[in-house]
C-alpha cells in the first residue's frame, strides 16, 4: 500500500499513519533530545526534534537515511517530557514505515535465525517487544517444518528473544550464547570473585564505564549485554559454577528500559531463579538484580562494592 | 565363516519406581525377538539372577547394561560399580539414572528433614517411637545390615563412567525397541551420546497453535484448574509446559492426552540447565510494569524448582554445586 499521491506532502503521508498525526504539534523545543539516551550515549546525530522538522520541510531522503528514523527503540522517555505531549516514537515509527515502504533498510544488526536449530516453538514471536519474529512453514527434507523468521527492519537487537530461545537458534552478533559463555571464567584457574552482567543503557555516563574498568579482572568480570532482557539465568548459574562467588545483574529502573520491557523480563527471570535457589536452600546465594535509574550516576560502584562486601572480599567503609 | 556370538544384555534397577522395567516388558513380542538375538544375563526385576552371578562374570562380559534408577544408597552405588566393571557399554536408562528423575527432587531438602517427615511427622504414620532405619541392627539372631541412605540423590554418571544416556520417564516403547535394534545391529552412535530421542525440543513436534506476538501471561494455572483447549499451546493458556526446553522423542503422549509436557526427556541438545532455561522462557512471557502485580503473577507458579526441574533437579547446576 502506498500513502503517496502527487498532491500529498511528506508531512501529510506521515500524518496519515496512526501515531503520525501529532507531528504538527511540535514547536521544536528540543526537550525530547535532552531526554534521549541514544543521543547521549550512541549517536550524536540522533535527534527527534530535527527529524520532525525534516518531515515538515519535506526532506524525505534525509529523513529516511537519518539514524533517528532507525534507532528509536520506543523507550518513550521523551514522551513524558514533551510539553506538547507528542508521542514522538509513534511519529518516528510512521516515518520508518514510509522508509521501509520506499525500500530503505535498517542499518542496525538484527538477530538471525539458525533454521537447523529452530524448533518453531514461537517463544521469540511472543516475547519480542517489536513483533520482529514470526513463524512460517518451509519444506525441509520433504516435510513441512515450522520455523522462525525475523523482520530485520523491526528488530532492535535487544536480545530478549536470544535469551528466551531455548536452543540458541535465534542470535545476534555479540550476544550469542557462545559469546556470553566465552566470557565466563569457565576453566579459569583464577576466576573473578564477582561476575557482573550489565545492560549498557543502565550506565549513565562515561564515568560509570571508568568505574567498571577500575576493578581488577581477578576481582570483577564485567559482561556487557544490550539489555537485561538478554540475561539467561542459565548463564548466572554457569558463572557461579565456574568459580565466581557472586553474580550481579544491573539493569534500568522500572519504566526506563530502552527496549520497552527488557527490565521487566529480567525481573521475572531473576526472581524465578532466586525463588528456585531459596527452595533449594542453596548455600551462599549471592545473586542480585539491581535497577539503576537515569538520575543515579555512580550507583554502579556502590552496587558492586556492596556485592563484594557481601562475599567478604571488600570491607564495608560506610 | 565365524558364527557371531549373541550379545549379552543386562538390566538393573536402582532408585526407581519400576516404570522403566514395565516399559521394557511392554515391548511384548519384540521381547521374544530380543531374547532370541541376545542373551539376557541379569535382570532382577524379571528373571532369577543374583548379585553373585554378576560377581562371577569376567570383566566386560556384558555387552550392554541398561541401568535404570538413580543412586540413592550404598547398594545402588555398589552395584553400579559392579555392573560398570562387568559391562562393555553402560546405558543410563530412563530419567532417574540420567537426570535424577523424580527421586532427585529430594535434593531440595536435607536428609534429616526428609527422614523426619517420612519416619516421624507424616500424617499416614502410626508409630510414636520415631524409629529410623539403621545401617546395622543387632537382633537375637545376629546383625542385620541394610544399605546406607545417601544425603542426596546422585546420577549414575556421578559414580561411574556412562557410555550412553537414554531419557524418559519411562523411555517409550518405540524408542526402546529402536535402541535395542541398534544394539543388536551394532549401530549405536559414538559414546557419550543421548540415545532413543531426538535433538530438538518437544515444541518441534507439537502440532498445537503457537502464541501470537505480544502474548503475555497474567496468571499461571495448573492443568486441573483450566478447561484446556486441545489445539492451543499450553503456555498461551497460562499453563506451564516444559516443552520448549525438553528433548523430543517421546511421541508426545502427554500433549495428546491434553496435558502439558513435564520435561521427562530432559534438556534438549544445547541446553545446559533445563530448569533455569525454562525460567528464561517463562520469565520472558510475563509482563507488567507494576512490581506488586509482577510478584502476584509469579506467586501463581506453584513450586518453581519442582516444576521447572521436575525430572532434572539432581542434574542441575545448583544441585551439582550444593553437593560437590
Amino acid at each position: 500500500m502506498s500513502h503517496a499521491t502527487n498532491t500529498q506532502t511528506f508531512a501529510d503521508e506521515v500524518k496519515a499513519i496512526p501515531g503520525g498525526e501529532h507531528l504538527e504539534l511540535c514547536y521544536s523545543c528540543g526537550t525530547c533530545v535532552s531526554k534521549c539516551m541514544i543521543q547521549q550515549k550512541l549517536e550524536p546525530d540522533y535527534n527527534p526534534r530535527r527529524l520532525l522538522r525534516m518531515v515538515m520541510m519535506d526532506m524525505r531522503q534525509e529523513a529516511f537515511t537519518s539514524p533517528t528514523t532507525w534507532m528509536c527503540s520506543e523507550c518513550d522517555l521523551c514522551y513524558s517530557a514533551c510539553p506538547q505531549e507528542i508521542h514522538i516514537s509513534q511519529v518516528i515509527a510512521a516515518v520508518k514505515q514510509l522508509a521501509v515502504e520506499a525500500g530503505y533498510q535498517s542499518p542496525l544488526t538484527p538477530v538471525e535465525v539458525n533454521e537447523d536449530l529452530c524448533s518453531g516453538c514461537g517463544i521469540c514471536v511472543m516475547v519480542c517487544p517489536y513483533e520482529a519474529p514470526s513463524l512460517f512453514e518451509k519444506e525441509v527434507n520433504g516435510e513441512m517444518d515450522r520455523l522462525s523468521q525475523v523482520d530485520t527492519n523491526k528488530c532492535m537487537g535487544c536480545g530478549i528473544c536470544v535469551a528466551a530461545c531455548p536452543l540458541g537458534a535465534i542470535s545476534r552478533e555479540g550476544v550469542s550464547n557462545q559469546e556470553i559463555t566465552d566470557q565466563l571464567p569457565i576453566q579459569s584457574t583464577q576466576p573473578p570473585k564477582l561476575v557482573t552482567f550489565i545492560c549498557d543503557w543502565s550506565l549513565r555516563e562515561s564515568a560509570d564505564i571508568d568505574i567498571l574498568e577500575s576493578y581488577p579482572a581477578d576481582l570483577v568480570k564485567v559482561i556487557h549485554i544490550p539489555c537485561t532482557g538478554r540475561i539467561d539465568p542459565q548463564h548466572a548459574m554457569m558463572a557461579l559454577d565456574s568459580g565466581a562467588e557472586a553474580v550481579l545483574v544491573c539493569g534500568c529502573k522500572s519504566g526506563e528500559c530502552h527496549f520497552k520491557r527488557g527490565n521487566y523480563v529480567a525481573t521475572c527471570k531473576m526472581n524465578l531463579l532466586d525463588t528456585m535457589l531459596s527452595q533449594f536452600n542453596f548455600p551462599n546465594k549471592h545473586i542480585r538484580f539491581v535497577q539503576i535509574g537515569t538520575q543515579e550516576r555512580g550507583r554502579i560502584r556502590h552496587e558492586i562494592d556492596a556485592m563484594l562486601a557481601e562475599i567478604g572480599v571488600l570491607e564495608v567503609t560506610q | 565363516m565365524t558364527v557371531k556370538s549373541k550379545p549379552k544384555l543386562a538390566f538393573y534397577w536402582a532408585a526407581s519406581c519400576g516404570g522403566c522395567e514395565i516399559s521394557v516388558i511392554e515391548l511384548g513380542m519384540h521381547l521374544v525377538d530380543v531374547s532370541e538375538a541376545a542373551d539376557i544375563v541379569f535382570w532382577p526385576a524379571a528373571m532369577d539372577f543374583k548379585y553373585n552371578d554378576v560377581r562371577a562374570m569376567a570383566e566386560n562380559e556384558i555387552d550392554y547394561c541398561f541401568f535404570n534408577g538413580a543412586i540413592r544408597n550404598s547398594e545402588n552405588e555398589e552395584i553400579a560399580h559392579l555392573l560398570r566393571e562387568k559391562s562393555k557399554n553402560l546405558v543410563a536408562f530412563g530419567s532417574c539414572s540420567y537426570l535424577g528423575g523424580i527421586p532427585g527432587l529430594a535434593n531440595m531438602y536435607d536428609i534429616e528433614s526428609l527422614c523426619q517427615r517420612i519416619y516421624e511427622t507424616s500424617p499416614s504414620l502410626d508409630d510414636s517411637r520415631g524409629t529410623r532405619p539403621q545401617t546395622t541392627t543387632t537382633m537375637p539372631e545376629g546383625e542385620i545390615k541394610i544399605p546406607e541412605l545417601y544425603d542426596h540423590v546422585k546420577l549414575l554418571a556421578e559414580v561411574v563412567d556412562v557410555d550412553y544416556f537414554m531419557p524418559g520417564c519411562p523411555p517409550v516403547v518405540d524408542q526402546i525397541w529402536k535402541v535395542f535394534q541398534a544394539v543388536l545391529d551394532g549401530n549405536l552412535p559414538p559414546k557419550g551420546a543421548v540415545i532413543g530421542a531426538d535433538t530438538k525440543t518437544v515444541c518441534d513436534v507439537c502440532p498445537r497453535e503457537k502464541g501470537t506476538p505480544g502474548f503475555r501471561i497474567k496468571e499461571f494455572k495448573r492443568p486441573h484448574e483450566v478447561d484446556l483447549d486441545p489445539n492451543k499451546c499450553f503456555l498461551t493458556q497460562g499453563v506451564i509446559c516444559a516443552g520448549p526446553v525438553t528433548r523430543a522423542g517421546c511421541g508426545i503422549p502427554c500433549l495428546k492426552g491434553n496435558m502439558p509436557c513435564r520435561g521427562c526427556y530432559g534438556p534438549a541438545e544445547g541446553i545446559v540447565d533445563q530448569g533455569t532455561k525454562l525460567a528464561s522462557v517463562i520469565g520472558a512471557l510475563i509482563d507488567t510494569d507494576n512490581p506488586e502485580e509482577l510478584q502476584n503473577i509469579l506467586d501463581t507458579i506453584v513450586d518453581p524448582a519442582g516444576t521447572f526441574y521436575r525430572f532434572g533437579l539432581a542434574h542441575s547446576i545448583m544441585s551439582k554445586m550444593k553437593y560437590d
